[in-house]
């Protein structure tokens, strides 16, 4: 039998608490283990071991709730699925309110889902009974609704740094309701009101997502169809 | 079976690596004020050498016209030009509906771009 080889991980966590902190800190701390420790076994070592009090959330370590996600050494990952590195500075999730060391407010990313109606709207009742839809159709719907909302798109999104941009989750969710047969809303207007023109169309979205997914291409299929037109779901 | 029984981990290292999205967006603005500072640098010295007005000027600055011909500055302009052009429509495509993948299309356009530019640098070594 082998021996799995270890590693000694340097870890500088951003701490802040707001209750008590003027301004965030660094702590730094060492942590032995296998070297495919991910950085969220990291994480859960610190707090077990050396720090009782640090707030991180996590939920299924699998990667498909996005509750992990923070920031390692500058860019957003799901912190369950991201192999550690020797040395690593973890962050919470920008551009969110932090409410304690890695845990950030997610009210607002909340509301604003809320306030897009992700939900097919309705020109006539439900027939109350399942409405026939094509295989590859279905096959596209399931790929856009397995967006875990980790937020990590957003946070790496230039332009939600630069522009009044909501961020690629957001334009993907509504690209998911366009595309649906169901939906009448006009799911256009509302990405148009939420800045999808402020898109570089630089893909890093599409290159972070720890799901796979292109929020990018969403973006660039609702400008096809401000210039082209939509296809008629009727 | 030989060996630990380990786990196949589906790590990722999304920490590591190029930003492919970030490099091309900084080139095509780096390249966007390499030309916007080009042409006005030679406006300004094409006058500067050709308007009588500015013959103190051009007395002052012998290295004028020298500068306008340096084999790494013609290299850098069309480099310039050639990447933001085809990035440009790269960009354009692809919102019109054309799937074009974007490491491999960022890492072509860089290529045709330095292939361009090269030329320039052999074209005054007399290659």
């Amino acid at each position: 039998m082998t021996t799995p080889a270890t590693i000694t991980v340097t870890a500088e966590i951003r701490r802040f608490d707001p209750s008590q902190d003027g301004e965030p800190r660094y702590q730094r701390f060492e942590v032995e283990g296998l070297a495919n420790m991910s950085v969220l076994d990291v994480v859960r070592s610190i707090y077990e071991n050396q720090a009782g009090d640090l707030a991180y959330q996590f939920a299924c370590r699998i990667g498909r709730c996005g509750t992990c996600a923070m920031r390692v050494n500058g860019r957003p990952v799901l912190a369950c699925q991201e192999r550690c590195k020797e040395e690593m500075r973890i962050e919470p999730l920008t551009p969110f309110p932090v409410l304690r060391d890695l845990v950030v407010d997610r009210t607002e990313i909340e509301s604003r889902l809320a306030a897009l109606e992700l939900a097919p709207k309705r020109d006539a009742q439900h027939p109350g009974k399942p409405e026939p839809i094509g295989a590859d159709l279905a096959a596209k719907l399931c790929n856009m609704d397995s967006c875990l909302l980790c937020m990590v798109c957003v946070s790496a999104c230039p332009a939600v740094d630069e522009r009044p941009f909501d961020g690629p989750a957001f334009m993907l969710k509504l690209r998911h309701m366009a595309e649906h047969p169901a939906d009448r809303g006009d799911r256009l207007g509302q990405a148009l009101d939420h800045g999808m023109l402020e898109c570089f169309n630089c893909d890093v979205c599409t290159q972070m997502c720890p799901a796979d997914l292109s929020p990018a291409q969403a973006i660039r299929d609702f400008r096809k169809e401000l210039v082209f037109g939509g296809v008629s779901k009727r | 079976m030989s060996g630990a029984a380990t786990l196949p981990r589906n790590t990722t290292r999304q920490a590591e690596g190029a930003l492919h999205g970030d490099i091309a967006r900084l080139l095509h603005r780096f390249t966007g004020t390499v030309i916007v500072l080009f042409v006005l640098v030679h406006v300004i010295a094409q006058a500067v050498l050709h308007v009588p007005a500015f013959g103190m000027t051009k007395a002052a600055a012998p290295w004028l016209p020298v500068l306008q011909s340096q084999h790494w500055m013609h290299a850098a302009l069309y480099f310039s030009i050639v990447f933001h052009t085809l990035y440009g429509l790269k960009l354009l495509a692809s919102e019109l509906g054309m799937r074009i993948e974007y490491r491999s299309a960022l890492w072509v356009i860089v290529a045709i771009s330095a292939l361009v530019g090269l030329r320039e640098v052999l074209r005054y070594a007399g290659i």
